[in-house]
């Protein structure tokens, strides 16, 4: 389970999940600077790991973090590190632009 | 395991998971990325940070408004503070900006939640809202 975190995408992709009530591999390559393939590829990993819990609504899959084996200290560490990571990407931008 | 939490796991001196720690080289001088992670637009929209020790500070975003106070403030080296959410634990962050040659600084954040930082510190848990709590632990 912590395997599929070890990258910071998949986390960064697990807090704008646990953001929202559920969302679409669509709607996450919106909001993330990866493709739509790129996020179904992660989304995979972490469904494998037990993490997220997929559900059919219409043509479209929706996943909802697994409140289960993401236990507190884990969702905090996906959540706040998530958190982190955007902001140093936003200070590497602003240092190298 | 536990080497997932940073960049670099022989960097970790204490294997828990309530902690975050990264690690960032930037092309900037340390008074410069200074400037930018105590003003607003980084840590949040807007930010007020008394800089002395037990001095306010204020987070404010669309997403979430968070209150806490400073803990040190080493201008342009070190910057320790609390901060949460309403009615949430504070979580202690601490910036730490070296030189590290030919115009270059690496930062270091560390953000931790209070059992570990318990540990560390060997302090009580300040309470966010409470008056005298951050002063006593800056002193500490």
């Amino acid at each position: 389970m912590f395997g599929a975190l070890s990258d910071p995408t998949r986390r960064a992709l697990l807090a704008a999940i646990a953001r929202q009530p559920a969302a679409t591999a669509t709607e996450l390559a919106s909001e993330l600077p990866i493709s739509r393939q790129a996020v179904l590829k992660h989304l995979t990993a972490l469904a494998d790991a037990g993490l997220l819990h997929r559900e059919r609504s219409g043509r479209e899959v929706r996943y909802r973090v697994t409140p289960e084996p993401l236990s507190d200290a884990v969702s905090w560490m996906a959540a706040v590190g998530g958190q982190w990571d955007e902001r140093l990407a936003a200070l590497e931008r602003r240092f190298t632009g | 395991m536990t080497d997932w939490i940073a960049s670099e796991p022989d960097r970790i001196e204490r294997p828990t998971i309530e902690r975050i720690e990264r690690e960032l080289l930037l092309q900037a001088t340390r008074e410069q990325v200074w400037n930018v992670v105590t003003s607003g637009g980084w840590l949040a929209e807007t930010v007020e940070l008394d800089l002395v020790p037990g001095g306010d500070a204020n987070f404010r975003s669309r997403a979430s408004v968070k209150t806490g106070w400073v803990e040190d403030a080493s201008m342009p080296a070190r910057l320790a503070f609390w901060w949460a959410t309403a009615g949430e634990p504070a979580t202690r962050v601490e910036l730490t900006l070296e030189p590290a040659g030919d115009g270059v600084t690496r930062l270091r954040v560390v953000e931790a939640r209070p059992l570990d930082v318990l540990d560390l510190v060997g302090t009580p848990l300040p309470r966010v809202g409470g008056r005298s709590f951050g002063p006593a632990l800056a002193a500490a």
